[in-house]
């Protein structure tokens, strides 16, 4: 254990992350719509070590009862349109909804047209667009603050 | 060459024989999958290692069905299912017959019926509580006890394989390579060789030394992932957080490679367009070795960690007859006690001597499978020292022979064994078919889980690392 503590406070040092200016905070939650798994790996990264998306008050929720923003990756399959729009239906007011990749997007190649319900926006409001195949960390954690500015 | 692929037309009669008989006879089957025939008339397809190379049998099915060889081979027992819903091939004997890609509102229709005192079932999915793709568990517990698992994916089903037909195999790579993102080269590499191999073209050193550069690249930062995913399934977040950040340097090593953290696009049909000059080979090489020392230091806190170790030992056991009756393949197998690694016999990448390393104690529980990934990336770590011991050049592919209709790839992923058949016609894809290591292996997440607790799940899930979305396609 005193390796690994070791180990984390370097690379804490070596992350070197600048402090927030900006107070406030949002709980996301992640829905998997039709996704390649890899904006999931990369959301995962945000909110890892190195670039630490807490620290903007910006956190993964485990409930869409407990968020404020939907952030949702793939293409809207038609298996999964059903469960998407019951955690959209679940979450309080004011919410947001973030399209989280190219798929989500509509954008990237999506599949045998027949499987897709369709890009997100043409299932629920979209407020916050997150392009890239997938998008870095840097990038969400970016795109995320500007959510935290609205 | 060593990997040639033998095509034979098995009639029903001959079917079961032929595919339930490959044990007896030192071969395996490998996958099974339903297409449309020469005539438009579907037929069922298997690829299988004979013991002497692999062959496809095929089968024609009259009057739409199959003699089903799931009671023999329940490796298959997934395989049948989807070719049923996909292409509507019944296979006779197969019951009760339940959907897998099709998701029927009926309960009664897709589990299994569990009774008895105080049984109850507990529904998990699609969407789960993390950053998780999404699928769907119907645990059948008394109290907190396991009894059985019905496990419902495909929520993330785009219909890829349907998608890439039609397209040349240039274009219909990166709709496969769509598959998944965390597997993309290994399903790349598989789809390249299955094409290659179908028309009768080998890659040459230079393509077979990138490739392999690729490949272990990708298994470094999914290791690294996965033992930092068991970590956080008994929240240990020191553990969670040390091998999250070793996943994130090696990604970004990949990064200055390939120039995509996922390598996206790295893996070409016919060659290898990857360069690597001999300084960027240097800085990559050391930063790996600094990072395979400090993933090292970290593996052996771990082993001593007293609260991680009481959690893992013992816990989700695969015992080894069940791993090699389920046909699992990959980390998951070798900690069972199955000693198999496609690389020991890979002609189409880079593998000069290759030995499978198995943990030291291979007793098929969360332990194990977490050791298999930590003496896994030390090799990896050792196999990519060499590789980039110097430039990493563009390559290409020479001719061996006129190929023929078919092709198969095989790629030991970081989760296992992948197949990748490929049917050609008029120089583009008629038919394409992956089935990844994740795909051999989820039957296994279900049986290991069986008789553990069910706050026990997920890291028995985490153990394992599946992926949904190299499943669902």
């Amino acid at each position: 254990m005193f390796v690994l503590l070791r180990q984390l406070q370097r690379i804490r040092s070596e992350c070197a992350l600048p402090r927030p200016a900006r107070r406030g905070s949002l709980q996301l939650r992640h829905v998997d719509a039709g996704s390649c798994n890899g904006c999931e790996h990369e959301l995962q990264a945000a909110s890892g070590p190195a670039y630490d998306l807490a620290r903007f008050g910006l956190s993964i929720t485990a409930s869409p009862r407990h968020a404020d923003v939907l952030l949702v990756t793939g293409a809207v399959t038609t298996r999964m349109r059903g469960a998407l729009e019951i955690a959209y239906a679940a979450m309080p007011e004011p919410r947001r909804v973030a399209a989280l990749g190219d798929c989500a997007l509509g954008c990237g190649l999506l599949g045998d047209p027949s499987q897709i319900a369709g890009r997100v926006e043409e299932i629920l409001p979209v407020d916050l667009r997150i392009p890239g195949c997938p998008p870095d960390p840097e990038t969400i954690a970016r795109h995320l603050r500007e959510l935290l500015a609205r | 060459m060593t990997d040639a692929l033998s095509l034979t037309a098995v009639p029903p009669g001959l079917w079961r024989e032929t595919i339930g008989g490959l044990g007896r006879r030192g071969g395996l089957p490998l996958s099974l999958f339903a297409a449309a025939g020469p005539d438009g008339f579907p037929e069922v397809r298997c690829l299988a290692e004979t013991g002497d190379g692999l062959m496809l049998a095929v089968c024609p099915a009259l009057d739409g069905a199959v003699p089903s060889v799931a009671d023999v081979v329940p490796a298959l027992h997934w395989d049948e299912r989807e070719a049923r819903d996909l292409h509507g091939v019944v296979f006779t004997g197969h019951w009760p017959h339940r959907p897998l890609v099709h998701h029927p509102a009926d309960l009664a229709e897709w589990t299994t019926p569990v009774t008895g005192d105080d049984v109850h079932q507990v529904a998990v999915g699609p969407i789960h509580a993390g950053v998780i793709e999404s699928g769907h568990f119907r645990f059948h517990c008394v109290g907190e006890r396991i009894l059985h698992i019905d496990v419902r994916l495909f929520h993330t089903h785009r219909g890829l394989e349907h998608a890439a037909e039609g397209l040349a195999p240039d274009e219909a790579l990166p709709v496969v390579r769509r598959a998944c993102g965390a597997c993309a080269v290994a399903n790349s590499v598989a789809f390249a060789d299955a094409v290659e191999q179908a028309t009768g073209r080998f890659p040459d050193d230079a393509t077979r030394r990138a490739r392999t550069v690729l490949v272990e690249l990708e298994r470094v930062y999914n290791h690294a992932n996965d033992i930092g995913a068991m970590c956080a399934g008994v929240g240990l977040a020191p553990g969670a957080m040390v091998f999250a950040h070793a996943k994130e340097r090696a990604q970004r090593i990949i990064h200055d490679l390939t120039g995509h953290r996922f390598m996206f696009g790295a893996v070409a049909v016919g060659g290898s367009g990857l360069s690597i000059g001999a300084d960027a080979a240097a800085g990559a090489r050391g930063a790996l070795a600094a990072l395979g020392r400090d993933m090292a230091a970290a593996w052996r806190a771990l082993l001593f960690d007293a609260s991680l170790r009481d959690r893992v030992a013992g816990a989700g056991v695969l015992p080894h007859d069940e791993a090699l009756r389920l046909g699992v393949v990959g980390p998951a197998a070798r900690a069972s006690g199955v000693g198999r690694d496609l690389r020991e016999d890979a002609p189409r990448l880079w593998y000069p001597g290759f030995r499978a390393v198995l943990p030291a104690e291979p007793v098929g529980d969360v332990a194990a499978r977490m050791e298999a990934r930590a003496v896994e990336l030390a090799q990896s770590l050792a196999l990519l020292d060499d590789l980039l011991a110097g430039a990493v050049t563009p390559g290409s592919v020479t001719t061996v022979d006129s190929g023929g209709r078919h092709g198969a790839g095989r790629v030991e992923s970081a989760r296992g064994g992948t197949t990748c058949v490929v049917e050609l016609e008029a120089g583009t894809v008629r038919r394409v078919h992956l089935r990844t290591a994740s795909y051999a292996n989820w039957p296994a997440v279900a049986r290991a889980a069986t008789g553990a607790i069910l706050p026990d799940f997920p890291l028995v899930n985490k153990s394992f690392e599946l992926c949904y979305a190299c499943v669902d396609r």
